[in-house]
């Protein structure tokens, strides 16, 4: 018998990572020039104070809100809305587009009723929401669940859609039913595109639920902004849009690391997702 | 008995929006015996991996029926092992996922399936790259894996429909000889459908020519070069005798395959 061993590409450090990002962070470097144009423009009063306050106000009014407990009891109304909002999309999400999957004649009757949803933007339906469910946490809840669907069903959907029917083939081979075909090898190979709508998801909900809690709220990071606005105060205005921007990034990052040990065999397709 | 018994075996695709159906199979009557390597040669488009389809149970005949074992073949079992020719390797699963994948339908305890798995990436090769996954290996690697997935659940017949088309021609020649080592080594049953005359030569006891579509069995020819076959065989007067005839046959058809195209 030969041996023949071809050369590999073995990854990097043992496991696969992301594209390999360019020698110079230049990212780090357009922000603090950002903030450097910022407190530059504070400096020169290009802006009056009141409309554009210098970062290091801004930084101690973080300092402030941050030790009095303000900023975290705001930020962990939001992150429980969001937590219990996006879970609740996933779990009506993922089943409904593997039943659309699986059964062409119910996705066909419910099609018509999903593209013309699709089409409303959560935040229109906030009226209806609050007339229906009030101003509590039910209403935020629906408006997160409405925002965090249609990427994930949508995705999911594709996902499922594009799966190779010669990877099915191969488990007709094998001997599988139709249960097994779904479970070992439809849901693994959507798993990228599920990923993907689970990223985007997250990114609508997030937005969607500020934009709530802008409207109709009386505690979250949204509130508190809208709170600050009545009261005149820019400083924390801009405390709540940073924290919002840094907190949004920071879960993406986490649910980056969490998919790459899921599925260490995904590379790119995740960065795809953003929207 | 025949090992495999293929009797009247046609297909007929619908047409298509008012055309005429096409056919694609002529009746095909075949008898394969147990460990023959029977090569499948015909020019594209000539049903020969539609043969194969039914054969595995993945298409239905329009008429007739296959036989395994005496028993008609209703659809899919682990009785057949396939290897199709694009690669169709589980991406998310690693080589030793990937061949254990088929294993699990048999009711073997997870050691036995990882020892038999282990026992199938030796025989292909693969020793060491056990935890890569799909897209960490060459093309030859990959369909080395699919081959170890389609073996390793002993099958009583053994599918390829052109499992070498993608590759290269130096890793083509090397992988035709680590099938035939296989087989030389541990005997199967294979049916093997292919378009390459030489490659049909090296590896068939017998070769059988299709025609253009719709696709019939043109002739039948028994290769009576010595087992073990090295790849010295492809260069001796027997071998040309055999590429000569089957160059002849499979021409006309070639040609008249790019009639019907066009």
């Amino acid at each position: 018998m030969i041996r023949i061993i071809n050369s590999t590409r073995p990854w990097p450090g043992g496991r696969p990572g992301p594209a390999r990002r360019p020698p110079l962070p230049f990212g780090p470097v357009v922000f603090a020039a950002l903030v450097a144009a910022w407190w530059l423009a504070s400096v020169l009063e290009l802006a009056p104070p009141f409309l554009l306050p210098a970062p290091d106000v801004v930084f101690a009014t973080a300092r402030d809100l941050a030790l009095d407990g303000t900023l975290f009891r705001h930020l962990q109304v939001s992150l429980l809305r969001i937590a219990a909002g996006f879970l609740g999309a996933t779990a009506i999400a993922l089943p409904l587009a593997v039943a659309f999957g699986l059964w062409p004649a119910f996705a066909r009757s419910l099609d018509p009723l999903v593209e013309f949803l699709r089409h409303v933007p959560p935040l229109a339906l906030i009226p209806l929401l609050i007339l229906w469910l009030g101003i509590g946490e039910a209403q935020k809840l629906a408006v997160i669940i409405l925002a965090a669907f249609f990427p994930i069903f949508l995705n999911a959907g594709t996902g499922i859609a594009q799966c190779d029917p010669k990877l099915v083939e191969v488990g007709r081979v094998c001997g599988l039913g139709r249960a097994a075909i779904v479970r070992r090898i439809v849901l693994p190979a959507a798993l990228p595109a599920i990923l993907v709508g689970l990223r985007l998801g997250f990114g609508y909900s997030w937005r969607a639920l500020v934009g709530a809690e802008l409207i109709a709220a009386s505690s979250g990071l949204g509130y508190m902004i809208v709170n600050a606005e009545n009261l005149a105060r820019t400083d924390i205005v801009i405390v709540g849009i940073l924290a919002i921007g840094l907190l949004g990034v920071a879960l993406d990052r986490v649910g980056r690391i969490l998919a790459r040990r899921m599925a260490p065999w995904i590379r790119s397709e995740l960065d795809l997702g953003r929207a | 008995m025949s090992k495999l018994a293929i009797r009247g075996v046609t297909r007929v695709f619908p047409g298509v929006r008012g055309r005429a159906p096409v056919k694609a199979l002529e009746p095909i009557d075949l008898d394969v015996a147990d460990n023959d390597f029977i090569c499948i040669l015909g020019p594209s488009g000539c049903g020969k991996s539609t043969l194969l389809r039914i054969v595995a149970g993945l298409a239905e005949p329009s008429a007739g029926e296959v036989r395994l074992d005496g028993r008609a073949i209703s659809g899919p079992g682990p009785d057949r092992g396939m290897v199709f020719q694009s690669y169709t390797l589980f991406p998310w699963l690693t080589v030793r996922g990937n061949i254990c994948f088929g294993l699990n339908e048999k009711g073997l305890s997870k050691a036995e399936q990882r020892a038999r798995a282990d026992e199938f990436i030796g025989r292909v090769g693969l020793t060491g790259f056990e935890d890569h996954f799909p897209r960490q290996l060459s093309g030859g690697m990959q369909q080395r894996t699919a081959l170890a997935r389609a073996l390793a659940t002993d099958p009583e017949l053994l599918l390829l429909d052109e499992p070498f088309g993608a590759l290269d021609n130096q890793t083509r020649a090397l992988m035709q000889e680590l099938l035939l080592g296989i087989w030389e080594a541990h005997r199967k049953t294979v049916l093997f459908v292919t378009h390459d005359i030489d490659e049909a030569i090296f590896l068939a006891t017998r070769v059988v020519v299709m025609s253009a579509r719709p696709g019939r069995i043109k002739c039948d020819i028994p290769i009576a070069l010595d087992h073990p076959r090295r790849y010295t065989v492809k260069t001796t007067p027997e071998f040309a005798a055999y590429k000569a005839r089957l160059t002849d046959e499979i021409r006309d058809e070639a040609i008249r395959a790019i009639a019907l195209e066009a």
